[in-house]
């Protein structure tokens, strides 16, 4: 039995891989291209060691038939999320965002002559992704922002999370894929501590939202655009259905769902548009 | 179409041709009751080419088994007739128009990063939909936009000047190449493609790659245009805007659903994330189908 946790993880044959990638995918809706091979045998690898087996065929083995696998979906779940979140994380997403969805958006607006933007952060964590947000719509606005009605909703299931984000400090490694520019113009520096500017952190509502709160989560309404990033993977299929079709609903028309970079709706709902933009999809409600 | 741009393209005298044997492999492929042993005599009249076929068929991106394709009659009777035509199209065409030509460099490579990009989708998306197009999707992808190069050959700054419009205005390059040049990429490769005698289905997807309806092989056209939209999407675009689009609201994907192909259970989400990382595949078959051509040239 030590043995295994001694040896090193073993190596993952292509053909395992491919097993264990379709049946992440069929469950949780999260897709490990080709190229992500080595990610997934490193995830796995510690639910190798966890459930003391020698290699991955014994693994996919206990998912598919072991009376403990819904157990062990949970933790595998786990393992493939990666909990981290950073600044302007899965760029092409947030440059869709900043490039086509918000001018989109903007644009209708102006035309509409009603100067509000309503966003939400649903699963905001420690708020790097809310002030993210928050920091592309003050890029995108730039001066005109003054006349705009901005709200950005970030909510979380984590109290200690929220409490993070309230601090708005964050250190060097959560800002690297952040512009130096970029850096310069919304954080204040102290040490090696990076603080959200204040301009940018009063445009964000910090919230306790528990997403299986129906009748609070049916009250959120309005958006423009809503963030879900790696938070459907909690849920089984129906849950699943039900908070997308209430996300659907949460929306204006118009409106735009991402979810993460590569996680997918394809059996949970049609009735989004499915947008395809240079290196990411959104969801549209028309 | 302007005259003007048309005759000239017409007059060129060093306007680039196929090799006579690859033509006449062509010519073949159209009778309905052609022999393996035709085609591959054929080719073996042209050594230097078939060294390139061979090489091709046994890189990492065709081969199956792990025995080396050392005939090309055995090349046909494992892959079948259409994957060998395709592969010699193929050959022909990159070794006379140059994925690694210095000239250009850096249009030329994503352009044919482009083109081999949605060559390998629509061979995807092929096998997704059980079509069966025996390596007429992967050449279809791979020349639908031949008519770029010749523009950006023999009109190197006015084709320029409609790729900057295109970015500018975001609209489709084929509308700026019309404003610019009074033509389009559509248009000079439905020209070239019937000057080098490719078979009628090449003709049609150049000349109907952005309205697929309106094509006579109405399949694989709207599969090499959804593949198209996918490698822009991709990120593997050559000039031009790529704007977002729907894929479902695309003409290509309406004439499919037309046509009865089961659109309902593609995956979209899924195709996408796993062309995510098609560069390193593209490099690859670009890698193979240039060092078979510098190979055969020293060889």
């Amino acid at each position: 039995m030590a043995d295994y946790l001694a040896s090193p993880v073993p190596q993952m044959t292509d053909e395992t891989f491919w097993l264990l990638r379709d049946f992440v995918y069929e469950h949780s809706g999260i897709y490990f291209a080709d190229n992500k091979k080595p990610q997934l045998e490193n995830r796995l690898g510690l639910r190798l060691r966890a459930n003391n087996l020698p290699d991955f065929d014994k693994y996919y083995y206990l998912l598919k038939y072991d009376p403990q696998a819904a157990r062990e979906l949970r933790a595998l779940f786990d393992s493939v999320t990666t909990n981290e979140t950073s600044f302007f994380r899965s760029p092409p997403q947030i440059q869709a965002f900043q490039e086509k969805v918000l001018p989109e958006i903007i644009e209708r607006r102006v035309a509409d002559g009603g100067r509000t933007l309503r966003l939400w952060s649903a699963g905001c964590s420690t708020g790097d992704e809310p002030y993210t947000m928050g920091i592309v719509v003050r890029e995108v606005l730039k001066e005109a922002v003054v006349g705009w009605d901005i709200r950005i909703f970030a909510s979380d299931i984590s109290e200690k999370a929220l409490k993070s984000a309230r601090s708005a400090q964050y250190s060097e490694y959560t800002l690297r894929s952040v512009p130096p520019e970029i850096k310069r113009k919304y954080f204040t520096q102290s040490g090696s501590q990076y603080t959200v500017n204040e301009e940018i952190r009063s445009l964000v509502d910090l919230q306790y939202l528990n997403f299986n709160d129906a009748a609070r989560v049916r009250l959120m309404k309005g958006f423009d655009v809503i963030f879900c990033r790696n938070v459907l993977i909690y849920f089984d299929d129906e849950a699943k259905k039900r908070f997308v079709a209430q996300l659907y609903d949460n929306l204006n028309p118009g409106g735009y769902l991402f979810i993460g970079h590569s996680e997918s709706l394809h059996n949970i709902s049609r009735a989004f548009k499915l947008v395809h933009f240079p290196g990411a999809l959104g969801y549209k409600k028309e | 179409m302007d005259e003007a741009v048309l005759d000239v393209i017409r007059n060129i005298q060093d306007l680039p041709t196929l090799p006579s044997v690859a033509m006449e492999v062509m010519t073949l492929a159209k009778a309905p009751d052609v022999s393996i042993r035709e085609i591959s005599e054929c080719i073996y009249r042209d050594p230097p080419l078939a060294t390139k076929v061979l090489r091709v068929a046994n890189s990492t991106f065709y081969r199956r088994g792990s025995q080396e394709i050392e005939t090309l009659h055995r090349a046909i009777l494992m892959m079948g007739l259409g994957e060998v035509i395709g592969i010699t199209t193929s050959v022909s065409v990159l070794s006379l128009l140059g994925a690694r030509d210095s000239r250009g460099a850096s249009m030329r490579a994503s352009f044919w990063n482009h083109c081999v990009a949605t060559g390998l989708i629509a061979r995807r998306i092929d096998r997704k939909l059980g079509m069966k197009s025996q390596g007429r999707d992967f050449v279809g992808g791979l020349l639908h936009d031949i008519g770029k190069i010749i523009l950006d050959g023999y009109f190197h700054d006015r084709f320029e000047q409609a790729c900057e419009l295109s970015s500018r205005r975001r609209c489709p390059l084929h509308l700026a190449e019309q404003e610019v040049l009074g033509t389009t990429h559509m248009e000079v490769g439905h020209y070239l493609t019937r000057k080098w005698n490719l078979p009628p289905y090449l003709v049609d997807i150049t000349l109907h790659h952005h309205h697929p309806d309106k094509a006579q092989f109405r399949d694989l056209t709207a599969l090499v245009s959804m593949a198209d939209l996918l490698a822009k999407a991709r990120d593997l675009s050559c000039c031009g805007d790529t704007p977002p689009f729907v894929l479902k609201d695309q003409e290509a994907w309406e004439t499919l659903v037309k046509l009865g192909y089961p659109m309902d259970g593609l995956d979209v989400e899924r195709i996408t994330f796993e062309i995510e990382d098609i560069a390193q595949e593209v490099e690859a078959y670009i890698t193979a189908a240039s060092e078979a051509a510098q190979e055969a040239a020293h060889g």
